[in-house]
């Protein structure tokens, strides 16, 4: 534990920024005052926000811990302002309780507060059922799909049927694998123009939609991660209205870019779930205006430097976010739906979809925070991030905010 | 000489109508050349051309090769079969190791889309794209450019028709560009799943499925060439079908005007997008291209490598 000054700050305190003020971080709590001898740091003005929580993490250990470790990862999170995340393994499915348990010894070591997403299905294969129950008692926040799509629609229904025992949300990045087919950018003007193979919109509303029936059919409650075109929210809305118990997010890189980055040809631009239109883009920025859109996510998914330093279709799809998140989104987002709904789609929002307590900050409490200078910019360099990765569409540009330093955990961390 | 203000050739898209016009205007005087008892020219003396191709070609590496050899640059050629790239390197050390050999030109063809630039940024070497992915095929347009010129004077004012797989075509992507930039209008003609959806981003191209209809105001139609695959791929039933509503017959040719240039960036598959007949017929240039792209590709190369030499 470090005991820390924060001079010259602006807390976010019950929805607002107070007046320029001083922390006092003793023992990871704010307090009122702190010990004679205290370090302290002239923060000049910066904010100070409770920290996040990332959805979407996967640091890649144990399978390929060639590429990322969870030790990468945690310091990622602390320098970007992490107190927690949702963590999805994709290359090695959490399919049983000794899986988890390894997994969650390992997180153990670092004192952040990550969530576990077990796998609903043996090796994400959609063939045999996971151990579900035993997962559910050993703490999983709930059952994923590896980012992967589940084509056997009876084996989908038996999974959510077994698992609806254990009242766990089951997380879905819906992609219709036989409409995307070879696809790895949106179907659309620019995907024509290039001569790419798109992924059309329906690839995700088709598996939307069959996710939601399902869900309705077993009144299991669903997650959408990454959703990426507007008609996808108009289904999620629908379905609300129908009483199915219903959440998604938007990735952070969907809201900043749309398929018109394509034209640059730069594999960073290579993710999962492929940018779509301008179109698409303003609705998801409508989507949490109106509160369609539940949370903003990460995906933090870090992919090697020689993986990504080929031709944009020969690229491992994926992009690192959490050193870079906040200095992107803030100005953004803060400016369009005020700093209170910022914090809410950071922070309390994807914390409470994984079931971990909220980050709040308020005297006398257990304080994690990010300090950000909103206005001073940052320019994104290799040495920002942790580990050997920086599979970031923003390596070499600006960002318009910067994270002054970190307080999570009792840790103070300078950026 | 004048300066192409592009650099590289990566294809046609966003080429000014100025640079287009230069390299069709030298390509001409290479053509005269091409004639000539000795068609050898020293503008590229001293320099070495790398023929990187990573997907089989014959007549575009051929092609390619003779142009170089006709500027009297040294050639080198690659291809991915005898290469370490079966080893496992990465496309980017296989450039920075042919790099390292002191190399001035490459001429890439790649399956995927933006190699060409991919290298660039990567490298010191004047890079030439032939054909990468479904994006562009520059050198076979700017040949189909030169060939419509060399037989109607010029591209301005006339109508294009491109017959059969748009959407899987470089060759239509380059054409498409190359040909609305100097003033000619394009109609593309193909079964809908083998068309673009999305045309926003293209401008003066008209989409027509009746290919009676689109050849009927045609000063020229270029019929390309289907592939098997898309058959596989349930994108036709059959070529039979194919043949008979998108095939460039005697029948199809009834609506067209009398002149009617037939071209096709070969290989032909007789029989299916262009019968026999026309293809060996009157109004068929499909072997003048040929000739053409020697041409073309030299004045491509001399004037990327900046003209040191008079032609």
């Amino acid at each position: 534990m470090r005991n820390l000054i924060v001079d010259n700050v602006r807390p976010f305190v019950n929805g607002k920024f107070e007046k320029q003020t001083r922390m006092c971080l003793v023992d990871g709590v704010w307090s009122k005052d702190a010990p004679e001898g205290t370090e302290t740091v002239d923060a000049k003005g910066a904010l100070a926000l409770p920290a996040l929580f990332g959805l979407g993490l996967d640091f890649k250990e144990p399978l390929r811990d060639d590429i990322y470790t969870f030790k990468d990862g945690v310091e990622a999170m602390r320098r970007g302002g992490f107190y927690g995340g949702l963590y999805e393994s994709c290359a090695n499915a959490i399919d049983d309780s000794l899986k988890l348990a390894a997994i969650q010894q390992i997180s153990a070591k670092f004192g952040l507060s990550i969530a576990f997403l077990g796998a609903y299905s043996n090796g994400y294969q959609c063939k045999d059922l996971s151990e579900m129950v035993e997962l559910a008692n050993s703490g999983v926040a709930g059952f994923g799909d590896g980012n992967q799509d589940c084509s056997r629609t009876r084996f989908l229904r038996l999974a959510m049927e077994y698992g609806s025992m254990t009242g766990k949300r089951f997380f879905f990045m819906p992609l219709d694998d036989s409409l995307r087919h070879h696809g790895l950018v949106h179907e659309g003007s620019y995907a024509d123009t290039l001569g790419m193979k798109g992924i059309p919109r329906v690839a995700e509303t088709i598996a939307v939609f069959r996710i939601l029936e399902m869900a309705r059919f077993l009144k299991v409650p669903v997650h959408f991660k990454q959703v990426s075109c507007g008609e996808t929210l108009r289904l999620i809305e629908n379905a609300r209205s129908q009483g199915v118990d219903v959440t998604c997010d938007v990735d952070i890189y969907h809201l900043l870019f749309d398929d018109s980055c394509l034209f640059d040809l730069n594999s960073f631009y290579n993710v999962p779930m492929p940018f779509r239109s301008a179109t698409d883009r303003e609705a998801l920025w409508q989507g949490l205006e109106s509160g369609t859109v539940n949370a903003i996510s990460v995906n933090h998914d870090p992919v090697l430097r020689q993986d990504k330093e080929v031709n944009f279709e020969d690229a491992v799809p994926g992009a690192v976010s959490l050193e870079v998140a906040l200095p992107a989104i803030w100005k953004p987002l803060s400016e369009r739906l005020g700093a209170a709904r910022a914090v809410e789609l950071l922070s309390t929002a994807p914390a409470q979809l994984a079931g971990v307590a909220a980050s709040e900050l308020a005297m006398g409490k257990p304080a994690n925070v990010v300090f950000l200078n909103e206005d001073k910019p940052l320019d994104v360099g290799t040495s920002l991030f942790a580990g050997q990765v920086c599979n970031t569409p923003f390596l070499g540009k600006q960002l318009p905010s910067s994270i002054f330093g970190t307080y999570i955990g009792g840790m103070w961390k300078e950026v | 000489m004048s300066a192409l203000e592009i650099k590289h050739l990566f294809g046609l898209r966003g080429v000014s109508k100025n640079d287009i016009r230069l390299i069709l205007d030298n390509a001409k005087q290479f053509r005269e050349i091409l004639e000539r008892p000795v068609k050898k020219v020293p503008s590229l003396r001293g320099m070495t051309v790398v023929n990187l191709f990573f997907e089989n070609s014959t007549r575009t590496r051929t092609s390619f090769e003779l142009a170089e050899k006709r500027l009297s640059a040294d050639t080198v050629n690659f291809t991915s079969s005898n290469s370490s790239v079966k080893k496992g390197e990465t496309l980017v050390d296989t450039l920075r190791n042919i790099e390292a050999m002191k190399i001035d030109i490459v001429v890439v063809r790649h399956k995927g889309t933006g190699v060409p630039k991919f290298l660039a940024d990567n490298s010191n070497a004047i890079i030439v794209n032939a054909g990468d992915g479904a994006h562009e095929h520059p050198t076979q347009a700017l040949l189909d450019m030169l060939t419509i010129e060399e037989k109607l004077g010029t591209l301005e004012g006339k109508n294009v028709t491109i017959v059969g797989d748009i959407r899987h075509s470089r060759v239509a992507r380059s054409n498409l560009w190359g040909m609305t930039t100097m003033g000619a209008h394009v109609t593309l003609c193909g079964p809908s799943t083998l068309v673009p959806r999305n045309t926003d981003l293209m401008d003066k191209i008209t989409l027509e499925s009746d290919v009676k209809k689109a050849v009927q105001n045609a000063d020229a139609v270029i019929a390309l060439r289907l592939q098997k695959e898309r058959m596989d791929d349930a994108l036709l039933p059959s070529m039979r079908e194919y043949r008979n509503t998108f095939g460039i017959t005697h029948d199809v040719l009834e609506y067209a005007k009398d002149n009617v240039l037939i071209m096709h960036p070969g290989p032909i598959n007789r029989g299916v997008e262009l019968d026999s007949e026309i293809a060996d017929g009157d109004n068929s240039v499909i072997l003048n291209q040929v000739t053409n792209g020697v041409a073309v590709r030299m004045a491509v190369l001399y004037l990327l490598a900046g003209g040191r030499a008079n032609a």
